[in-house]
């Protein structure tokens, strides 16, 4: 019975820190990309707010502040807009799958966070909790498995719009959603190759030693290739950044978006965010040593020191979230043929060769 | 019974659904994901069996029937797309004459 | 039999029925999607977790998406012609019912009385967690990898090829036989 409340707890803290993550990027994303373009971007909503109540009159200057930086356009104005706006849903085709693509694009992005570890273990009161909601002992293959079904949701998306630029959208999409998933797990192979477990939680730990007893055993200094080819294949998955052509905006009509409004528009918006914060997340559990600050031995099982890996993480998560935003902002976005020849030519051979000189330095040393 | 024979039922009676399967219909890719269903009636079969006697063999037996269904699928279609380009439709009772 | 595990069942037998009863094509590939992620979870129920998540990979993720593409790009409607016939329908489904009822009787009498899972001393050795997966692979079948690998590659070389447009054309030539258009 204990067990089960504290797997809720867990499912309850996991769900939310996704969706506070999505959010953040979503504002991130709108002021950031104001900066980057030289413009101020959303500022208006709730900054010139007046009130006479008097239990609201303490609080104005924050309100007045948080419209200053937009939060509460994109927060709050955003998401009312998209629940009352009518949905559509197009003639000729499913209901039932229009109303059901969105949910499968986002749900295995949400569920791949139940295998990520978000702090170290720790004891509270005498109960000893492992911070990750699902135990799993093929946790890395999980997160590729749930790569693999978030294709679905694109593919039904775009096949319900019933017009020829949402299914050509989310045939491309979907084609280099698989393509840039081969060397996603190629560079996962050579990860399990130097670590030795497909648990991420033993991979975090593993990343505290000392390599040559000078540098902390991080995957970037251990797997640099990787590291790069990682995010490369990532931003491609998320379909963000200079791989956004399926969602081209100036070139096909929204893409497969096309013919959503309102919330489902919405939880796909989201649920791209959400997957931005799930490829920060992998990307500083695998590659920068997780909750571990690099030469500090933090005492275990202590639930400061859980707190403080938990907080340092959450650091690094959004480290990388805000450089997925700013690589997007910044560089033109490719061209389909060329965006397959990243994948197939250059991402997969470059991994590959990664995977063989690492097997190779690992049975020699 | 034994808990696991009810999975071996139940491979069974996918096998059976995917055997009807092949014989009623007649589009060629439905056909071909009814043969994917049998196998993977099989690969349970295997599983459950492997449970059964307490070894891995039944598992490493359904992962070389994974790697050649995997196989087998990209080049089934393959061919039911040259198929397509020739006849004009997927249909088996459509691809019925020699090529001339 | 764990309640989950008959959920499970329960779902992927109804979307097996799906496959073969639903008459848009389509349709009848998101069932398929469904029965192999039904059967992810049974695996997951056999302790067989990974092929669960290899299940998902590559049954769900990569050989239904290939299929759902040839669908979507061949745009294709219902069946159309005449319908199969109720009598012949109605006698495959009979032959099978009946082929199904006979081969359960000599199983469920073969391991009749045990009221164990499994026969061996230890369950914990079918667990099929990575590392035995890996032991077993690379040690007793590491020919049969070998060869896995091979089969692959042929897959991969005889899609690209049945796929291209237009064979190349042998054409006499001064010289020998020269390959024409591509």
């Amino acid at each position: 019975m204990f067990e089960l409340l504290v797997l809720l707890i867990k499912v309850g803290f996991v769900l939310n820190m996704a969706l506070v993550l999505g959010s953040l990027c979503t504002w991130l994303e709108r002021k950031g990309s104001a900066l980057i373009q030289d413009r101020v971007g959303a500022n208006r909503a709730g900054a010139f707010v007046q009130s006479d109540r008097w239990y609201v009159k303490p609080a104005l200057p924050l309100i007045r502040m948080m419209g200053w930086l937009g939060v509460i356009n994109t927060l709050l104005c955003d998401s009312v807009k998209g629940l009352w706006k009518e949905d559509f849903i197009p003639e000729g085709t499913s209901k039932f799958l229009h109303a059901v693509a969105p949910i499968i694009a986002v749900l295995p992005i949400m569920l791949a966070f139940a295998v990520l570890p978000l702090a170290p273990d720790f004891n509270l009161f005498g109960y000893y909790i492992h911070p990750r909601v699902a135990p799993i002992d093929a946790g890395l293959l999980f997160v590729l498995a749930m790569g693999s079904v978030a294709v679905y949701g694109v593919a039904i998306a775009g096949w319900t719009g019933n017009n020829k630029f949402s299914l050509l959208g989310s045939l491309r999409a979907a084609a280099q959603m698989i393509s840039y998933e081969l060397p996603m797990g190629v560079v996962f192979v050579a990860l399990i190759v130097v670590y030795g477990t497909l648990d991420v939680y033993s991979i975090v730990e593993k990343q505290g030693e000392l390599l040559w007893g000078i540098v902390p055993k991080w995957g970037v200094i251990v797997q640099p290739v990787g590291f790069v080819v990682l995010l490369l294949a990532g931003m491609a998955e998320t379909k963000r950044g200079p791989f956004d052509l399926p969602e081209a905006e100036s070139e096909l009509a929204a893409g497969y978006f096309t013919e959503y409004s309102g919330m489902k528009f919405l939880l796909f918006w989201l649920g791209e965010f959400c997957e931005i914060a799930l490829f920060a997340l992998l990307l500083s559990l695998l590659f920068f040593g997780g909750w571990q600050i690099p030469w500090v031995k933090l005492p275990e099982g202590v639930w400061w020191a859980a707190l403080i890996g938990h907080i340092v993480l959450m650091s690094k998560v959004v480290f990388f979230c805000i450089l997925q935003i700013v690589i997007r902002w910044t560089l033109p976005r490719f061209r389909y043929d060329q965006l397959m020849n990243l994948g197939w030519k250059m991402l997969l051979p470059v991994s590959l060769l990664n995977l063989a000189v690492t097997a190779i330095v690992k049975v020699l040393a | 019974m034994n808990s696991v024979l009810t999975y071996v039922a139940l491979s069974m009676a996918l096998f059976v659904i995917g055997a009807i399967g092949v014989c009623l219909r007649r589009n060629a890719i439905v056909v071909f994901m009814c043969i994917e269903m049998m196998l993977n009636a099989v690969n349970l079969a295997f599983v459950a069996f492997s449970k059964l006697h307490g070894n891995l063999d039944g598992q490493i037996a359904v992962f070389f029937v994974m790697v050649i269904a995997a196989a087998e699928s990209a080049i089934g279609l393959a061919i039911i797309l040259s198929v397509f380009r020739s006849v004009a439709s997927v249909e088996t009772t459509d691809a019925g004459e020699l090529k001339w | 039999m764990s309640f989950i595990g008959f959920v499970i069942g329960v779902v992927a037998i109804v979307s097996g029925v799906c496959v073969v009863g639903l008459r848009n094509p389509l349709y009848s590939a998101f069932a398929l999607v469904t029965n192999l992620l039904a059967m992810a979870g049974l695996y997951a129920a056999l302790d067989a977790h990974f092929l669960a998540v290899s299940q998902v990979v590559v049954y769900a993720g990569a050989i239904m998406v290939l299929v759902l593409f040839v669908l979507m790009l061949l745009n294709l409607k219902s069946e159309s012609g005449r319908k199969l016939g109720f009598i012949r329908s109605a006698v495959a489904l009979v032959i099978g019912c009946v082929v199904l009822l006979s081969a359960l009787p000599p199983v469920f009498a073969r391991f009749a009385g045990m009221s164990e899972v499994t026969v061996s001393d230890n369950a914990r050795d079918s667990e099929g967690t990575v590392k035995a997966i890996g032991q077993e692979l690379y040690t007793k079948y590491v020919a049969q990898f070998e060869l896995s690998s091979l089969v692959l590659l042929i897959g991969v070389v005889g899609a690209v090829m049945l796929s291209k447009r237009r064979s190349v054309t042998l054409q006499p030539r001064a010289g020998g036989l020269v390959g024409g258009s591509k």
